[in-house]
């Protein structure tokens, strides 16, 4: 074995200092990658090239490729339209609903990013949960499950795998194919649902559900929260006399009704009004709220309520704008903060009606309301306005926005460029990212998406997270250190069977993955288990093809994003995480191992 | 039309001015009314309710939560009487239980603590030290109430409309200026006024219904749109929010019923 040297040194404290900051959360997991990406070069531990190598890596434009491509099929609406007839196949059983619905999560996560699958689904289950009156505590796990699962089908699927042929590269190992994870990825899923559906009533927590008093009434009501209906009201020229001013607050305190458009004198049309606005005399506004409150503020305060929209008739139309429900993702800068302190109202013009949590509808006094991650935001607002929002990307949007720039009329245009960009990695072995990059080029070509559109859709913070971590993977490998650390842990563990070594490693990516970023997990490992399984004479591609899969066995910690978005909705806490996650890690760890000795033999 | 509390220590001659101003305005005069009211709405002995809100608090705690328990009983059928207006009260803590309703006109009577003792002797039929010790002790113990509770000293003035020294000032003149004041318009009841009031009601009305399940909640109301907030967490929530189920279909008047974590806003019952 090599002596340690002063790099290796510094390479495992960069590595401490890395895991330490995953797990400490000081600064976000992306800003910890660019961290590693300046000061590898500055400790002289990587040249500046491979400091910035990720950047140009397969692995970096494969992701983008996937996103602009994802961004593409979502603009079409494709995925939308799939939710409402997966949905009428679930039925009503139970069961069933966890088995459809845990598939189409898991096959639409297997090309796109687990966290859009899953909020995309969120609000459809809590309705069914509402309907059915089976606890969303027994569907949410087994279908976030099921979206972490899917990323297991692809090598697309999850970042990990995307990684994988790019940590595979310097060592001249033979790339793994689009598909070849997909036996192994489909297992996988298959056993994660047979998992909830046999011993669903053991490890889910029972869960109170929704009450079951309460629900008569509104539970065929859709959408969700959708509480209401739009009024239009005219005040009489005599509103303002003898009285103290009525603002458009006043009227959100008192009756629960929210303004979304008013008319100032001379004749402007005002939407989303800020609180503040006074209601004049003799003006036309529009209101969302019960008919019994909106009728009970036209006696109180003396206000005309009118048969239908008349004036702003074409304003409120659902080809201007409309009322949607978005989700606060996880780390979204929502996080911890009321509606009033992120005030929609006056930087989006969008006016919040209603947070929906837990199975509880809040209604009054929801701007002091602070938000955590898995509360759904009922919204009305134009849809240009909306758009705008949806590009903060605080908000997960669950129903597609604006329809003045969906293009359902694109989808046989974005389906042939996905079909052909996957053609060209099976049948014809082009690179990966090359045939990605070819057909998020076409989306845009054929104007399925612009070119700006597809800039904005690109998620910067995973691109980092992946270009930073790269050279810190290139710095284990480049110093011994990666190759130091097999043979010392080899020596301890002695000589072992193929299969153990194997499992071994499975256990230690799942660990891994836990605690940092599944990304950093499989940057830090690959090097270290390639090394271990040519030192022990296993296959190198194998025990990299563990670490890439089970870095997405994330389930006993609410830790993987799709887990945060459900906890809350769920009501779950972390107990009940470690509960069904613990039985699902075994039986990953248990299944991929069997696929992989099945498939490969090793 | 108006409200009148009128606040006093013992042997201050304010019950003689209360009925005095009731009588002459043909005013509801209240004041053991609303505790044997809140006796026989929550069952609770009226001994009990009477310690709870004139003792001072003891050191043991748990007398100190049945307090809580039995003010929000009080509370609740004060406000619940007092919303059909034309009232004087001259209870305990009036000028408090009411608070923030804007046309409650909140009188203080005062009296010379030489004046009180003779009272009491002649009453009593003791010593004049026992009896000065006896008022002292009242008048420490009410302070220590209202501090306790909420922090402020009855003798603050700031806390009334009107202080009244019954000394050459007699009863008479007394009623003469409360019965002026309250023909003012600052004390008419208005829409809004009446809607606070009302709206104070229903948020005492409920927190007496839930005070048994988590004391630490509060309540606010505005225009029958109430919400719970307690300190105790997404357990609590849950439980208060099952009661809260039941409640607004019992209580009449409620618009909208919600329960959310989180420290109860100043203002809140």
């Amino acid at each position: 074995m090599q002596p340690l040297t002063t790099e290796m040194i510094l390479v495992m404290v960069m590595i401490g200092v890395a895991v330490f900051l995953f797990i400490v959360e000081w600064v976000r997991v992306d800003v910890v990658a660019i961290l590693m990406m300046v000061a590898l070069p500055l400790l002289h531990l990587v040249t500046p090239k491979e400091a910035f190598v990720g950047l140009s890596s397969n692995a970096v434009v494969s992701i983008i490729a996937v996103i602009i491509i994802g961004a593409g099929l979502d603009k079409t609406g494709v995925i939308n339209r799939m939710v409402a007839p997966i949905i009428r196949l679930a039925g009503n059983s139970a069961s069933r609903v966890v088995i459809f619905i845990s598939l189409a999560v898991a096959g639409i996560s297997s090309f796109m990013q687990n966290i859009g699958a899953a909020a995309l689904f969120l609000p459809a289950i809590q309705r069914i949960s509402k309907r059915l009156k089976i606890p969303l505590s027994r569907l949410l796990m087994p279908i976030g499950f099921s979206a972490i699962l899917g990323g297991t089908i692809t090598l697309v699927g999850c970042s990990p795998l995307i990684l994988l042929n790019d940590l595979l590269a310097p060592f001249n190992l033979k790339p793994f194919g689009l598909f070849d994870v997909t036996p192994i990825g489909l297992t996988l899923v298959a056993s994660g649902i047979a998992c909830f559906i046999f011993l669903g009533r053991f490890i889910l927590p029972s869960g109170a559900g929704p009450d079951k008093e309460s629900d008569t009434a509104e539970a065929e009501v859709e959408p969700l929260m959708a509480f209401g209906e739009m009024y239009e009201l005219h005040t009489p020229p005599d509103f303002t006399h003898y009285r103290d001013p009525v603002l458009v607050e006043d009227l959100r305190r008192r009756y629960l009704v929210h303004t979304l458009a008013i008319t100032e004198p001379p004749d402007f049309k005002v939407i989303s009004p800020p609180p503040d606005t006074e209601i004049r005399s003799d003006i036309d506004l529009v209101v969302y709220g019960r008919l019994e409150d909106v009728q009970r503020m036209a006696e109180n305060e003396g206000m005309e309520l009118k048969d239908s929209l008349q004036i702003f008739q074409s304003d409120v139309s659902e080809e201007r704008g409309g009322i949607v429900e978005a989700v606060v993702a996880p780390r979204s800068s929502l996080e911890g903060k009321t509606l009033k302190e992120v005030n929609l109202q006056d930087r989006f013009r969008v006016t919040p009606l209603a947070v929906y949590r837990k199975g509880q509808t809040y209604r009054a006094e929801i701007d002091d309301l602070p938000l955590s991650v898995g509360d759904a935001v009922l919204l009305y607002g134009s849809w240009s306005r909306l758009s705008l929002l949806q590009a903060e990307k605080s908000f997960l949007f669950t129903t597609p926005i604006d329809t003045e720039q969906m293009r359902p009329e694109k989808a046989a245009f974005a389906a042939f460029w996905l079909v052909l960009a996957l053609t060209m990695v099976m049948g014809f072995h082009i690179q990966l990212s090359v045939s990605l990059m070819t057909g998020a080029l076409g989306m845009i070509i054929t104007r399925v998406l612009s070119i700006d559109e597809a800039y904005q859709s690109v998620d910067w913070r995973t691109i980092f997270l992946l270009a930073g971590l790269i050279p810190l993977g290139i710095a284990t490998e480049k110093t011994g250190a990666a190759a130091w650390i097999a043979h010392a842990v080899l020596q301890t563990i002695g000589t072992v069977q193929p299969i153990v070594l194997l499992t071994v490693i499975g256990i230690l990516s799942t660990i891994f993955t836990l605690v940092i970023s599944n990304v950093g997990a499989t940057v830090l490992l690959v090097p270290l288990v390639v090394n271990m399984a040519m030192a022990a004479h296993t296959d190198p591609r194998m025990a990299a093809l563990v670490v890439g899969l089970a870095t997405s066995n994330s389930f006993i910690l609410p830790t993987h994003q799709v887990n945060a978005l459900y906890m809350g909705p769920g009501g779950y806490r972390s107990v009940d995480f470690m509960k069904a996650g613990l039985v699902m890690t075994v039986v990953f760890i248990v299944v991929m191992i069997g696929m992989i000795y099945l498939i490969y033999g090793v | 039309m108006a409200i009148i509390t009128i606040s006093r220590g013992s042997y201050s001659r304010g019950k003689e001015v209360a009925e005095a101003v009731a009588e002459r305005l043909g005013y509801e005069c209240i004041s053991r009314d609303v505790l044997l009211e809140a006796s026989k709405r929550f069952n609770i002995p009226e001994v009990k309710l009477i310690h709870a809100i004139h003792d001072a608090p003891t050191l043991l705690r748990r007398m100190g939560r049945d307090r809580r328990r039995y003010i929000a009983y009080i509370r609740s059928a004060l406000t619940a009487r007092v919303r059909r207006d034309n009232v004087v009260y001259h209870g305990l803590a009036g000028h408090i239980l009411l608070e923030g309703v804007s046309h409650v006109l909140k009188v203080r009577i005062i009296a010379d603590i030489e004046d009180r003792v003779t009272a009491e002797v002649d009453r009593e039929g003791i010593s004049r030290e026992k009896a000065r010790a006896l008022l002292l002790k009242d008048d420490e113990e009410r302070r220590k109430w209202t501090q306790s509770l909420y922090g402020k000293d009855p003798w603050d003035c700031h806390l009334y409309d009107l202080v009244i020294h019954v000394q050459k000032l007699t009863v008479e003149d007394a009623v003469d200026f409360i019965c002026q004041a309250a023909a003012k318009p600052q004390f008419q009841a208005t829409k809004a006024s009446q809607q606070k009031l009302d709206d104070l009601a229903l948020a005492c009305q409920v927190k007496a219904a839930i005070v048994d399940i988590d004391r630490d909640a509060g309540v606010t109301c505005e225009y029958g749109n109430l919400l719970i907030y307690t300190p105790a967490g997404e357990r609590m929530v849950r439980r208060l929010q099952k009661r809260a189920a039941q409640l607004q279909r019992e209580i009449e008047g409620i618009n909208n019923l919600e329960v959310r974590a989180g420290k109860p806003p100043e203002g809140a019952v």
